[in-house]
């Protein structure tokens, strides 16, 4: 049982050594996928975290690394918006600090499961089945929604427009909050409710959550359109910097090496993406993001169903003894 | 170099007891410290030596064998293995490693089976059969219920580059003196890695002799590392400022308004 062994020196300019992952990657790789997320954020007016965490944990660093890592760039990619957004007085301030308390706490509970997934050794899985339930149903319903306007505009129709104001079970709910800014008498229960799931799941999962919380703002809440995405994004800058804070206390997983790449490339890309969404047509960019979400649930699916490479795992026990 | 020898002859002494070989042997490494900097990706470790015959009493008939064993800090390992579970390949059977070397080189000078016996060799702990794994939950070494998860341990250790067998690996040069490299990869883990090399003939263990070398972080890749653990609040503050800063920075250079 004899093996080969390389005793070259095998150094190369482009590798770059993670001091918390304690691999050695190619840089380049990590800024174009850095770059090229930024530049669909950019695009689609994502924050990305859904496409960066996966292309990070199929490129073959631990899912651990990149969850708390891409929980750092996140914050980086929302934080320029959010400013913006703030300049221009665009956000509901009382809205955005409701959902952010709840949030905390949703990202408390977070990475307690994170931890309590990582001693019994179910964390991939978790994450696996997460993103092929949440991507799957976000993506198919985005893809429907999209093909449906863009049918309609060939015909010449005009999409079907949803009312505001109508009466729907939201309100029907106790704990009523008065939102000035953005005209809103509503329950808080769902408020908190939302800020806390986002919160939850951004933890565990590595993404901002903003595909969700955008449309629920939208829909459920029924609050304002330009007060909808400055909401959102303070709302992530801050339960990410919270998630952030948390899986540097206990997964002790943030790699500050890795997130700098990720940030640079991501905040660049972000700019030329934002530049050529302006020349696309909203349905066909919604289409175009739904079929890419969809794509990474399938390729989670795949991991999941079919028979792997290797049936065994090995993952040194630091003070992570079941 | 003289005082080194001695000191190797003397642990070579004891741990073979009064035997009658006069054989010494002498070790040294091309490194002392492996240091892990920013472009890290691996690193060769070469073991040199010399085979020093007694001039007073006879030297050894046989031909001479080396064999080279470095090994990495024990660390203690669970490995999965992975079922089908309602149509999904989910972690279910587990088995834990106690102190299982987390890097591991044999290399020698001939087929490791050929050097000596099997009892010397599993003594020596040389060649993956005689590395004697423990397993938290079973009892004694090399546990026979584990052996799908040892096998599958030596499998993926081999795959990463951290466990090696090199048979004809040690070279030598002229009768006495016998060199071998072994390579370091990135993924080594840090800490302290033990050398010893085996001067066999005639299947029997005739000297042995010990060095070290320590793989350690450097510079910034320290420093992130140690404030990542000692300070785990801070440092997390410390990423979230940054990623605030760079926000705020790509704002203000991209600004479009």
């Amino acid at each position: 049982m004899s093996t080969r062994r390389s005793n070259s020196i095998r150094r190369s300019p482009v590798l770059i050594y993670l001091p918390i992952a304690e691999i050695s990657v190619n840089m380049l790789i990590i800024v174009g996928m850095g770059g090229a997320v930024g530049f669909l954020s950019g695009l689609f007016g994502i924050g990305g975290g859904f496409l960066l965490t996966p292309l990070l944990i199929f490129s073959g660093i631990p899912p651990v690394i990149s969850v708390a890592t891409v929980a750092s760039q996140i914050v980086a990619s929302s934080a320029s918006g959010a400013l913006s957004y703030w300049r221009r007085n665009m956000i509901d301030v009382k809205l955005a600090a409701v959902l952010l308390i709840a949030g905390v706490g949703g990202s408390g509970i977070g990475i307690t499961v994170f931890g309590a997934l990582r001693r019994l050794g179910q964390l991939d899985l978790i994450i696996s089945l997460a993103y092929v339930t949440f991507l799957g149903l976000v993506g198919g319903l985005m893809l429907t929604e999209s093909v449906r306007a863009i049918l309609n505009a060939k015909r010449g129709r005009p999409a079907p427009l949803r009312r505001p104001g109508q009466h729907i079970w939201i309100h029907g709910l106790p704990f009523k909050m008065r939102f000035k800014r953005s005209k809103l008498y509503v329950s808080a229960v769902p408020i908190v409710v939302l800020g806390f799931g986002i919160g939850f799941l951004g933890t565990l999962l590595g993404i901002g959550g903003g595909f969700i919380m955008v449309p629920a703002l939208i829909y459920l809440l029924r609050v304002p359109t330009n007060l909808v995405i400055g909401t959102s994004l303070i709302y992530i800058v801050g339960t990410m910097s919270m998630a952030t804070i948390l899986h540097a206390m206990s997964s002790q997983a943030v790699d500050f090496v890795l997130a700098l790449i990720l940030m640079i490339g991501g905040v660049v890309g972000a700019q030329f993406g934002a530049r050529i969404g302006q020349n696309l047509r909203g349905d066909h960019l919604r289409a175009l993001l739904a079929l890419l979400i969809l794509g990474v649930g399938v390729r989670f699916l795949g991991g999941l169903v079919t028979i792997p490479d290797e049936l065994f795992s090995l993952t040194v026990l630091e003070g992570l003894l079941p | 170099m003289r005082r080194l020898a001695t000191i190797a002859g003397l642990v070579g002494l004891l741990t073979l007891g009064n035997q009658a070989w006069a054989e010494q042997l002498t070790v040294a490494l091309s490194t002392p410290e492996i240091r892990i900097g920013s472009n890290f990706s691996g690193v060769p470790v070469t073991v040199f030596g010399v085979i020093e015959p007694d001039a007073q009493s006879a030297s050894h008939v046989g031909k001479y064998e080396i064999a080279t064993l470095v090994l990495g800090p024990p660390e203690s390992v669970v490995a999965r293995r992975k079922d089908r579970i309602l149509g999904v390949w989910a972690n279910s059977a587990s088995e834990i490693f106690l102190g299982a070397p987390s890097f591991y080189a044999a290399d020698s000078t001939g087929e490791i089976a050929d050097l000596a016996d099997a009892e010397i060799l599993k003594r020596m702990r040389l060649g993956f059969d005689n590395i004697g794994f423990t397993y938290r939950d079973r009892v004694g070494r090399d546990n026979p219920g584990a052996a799908e998860f040892r096998e599958a341990f030596l499998r993926i250790k081999v795959k990463e580059g951290l466990y090696t067998e090199q048979a004809g690996g040690v070279g030598m040069i002229g009768k006495s003196i016998f060199r071998t490299t072994v390579w370091i990869p990135a993924n080594a883990p840090i800490g302290f890695y033990q050398v010893s090399v085996f001067l066999l003939a005639d299947g029997e263990l005739i000297a042995r002799a010990g060095d070290s070398f320590t793989i350690a972080k450097t510079g910034s890749e320290q420093f992130l590392f140690n404030f990542s653990r000692n300070e785990a609040f801070i440092y997390g503050v410390v990423c979230v400022a940054m990623a605030l800063f760079i926000g705020w920075l790509a704002g203000v250079i991209f600004r479009r308004d």
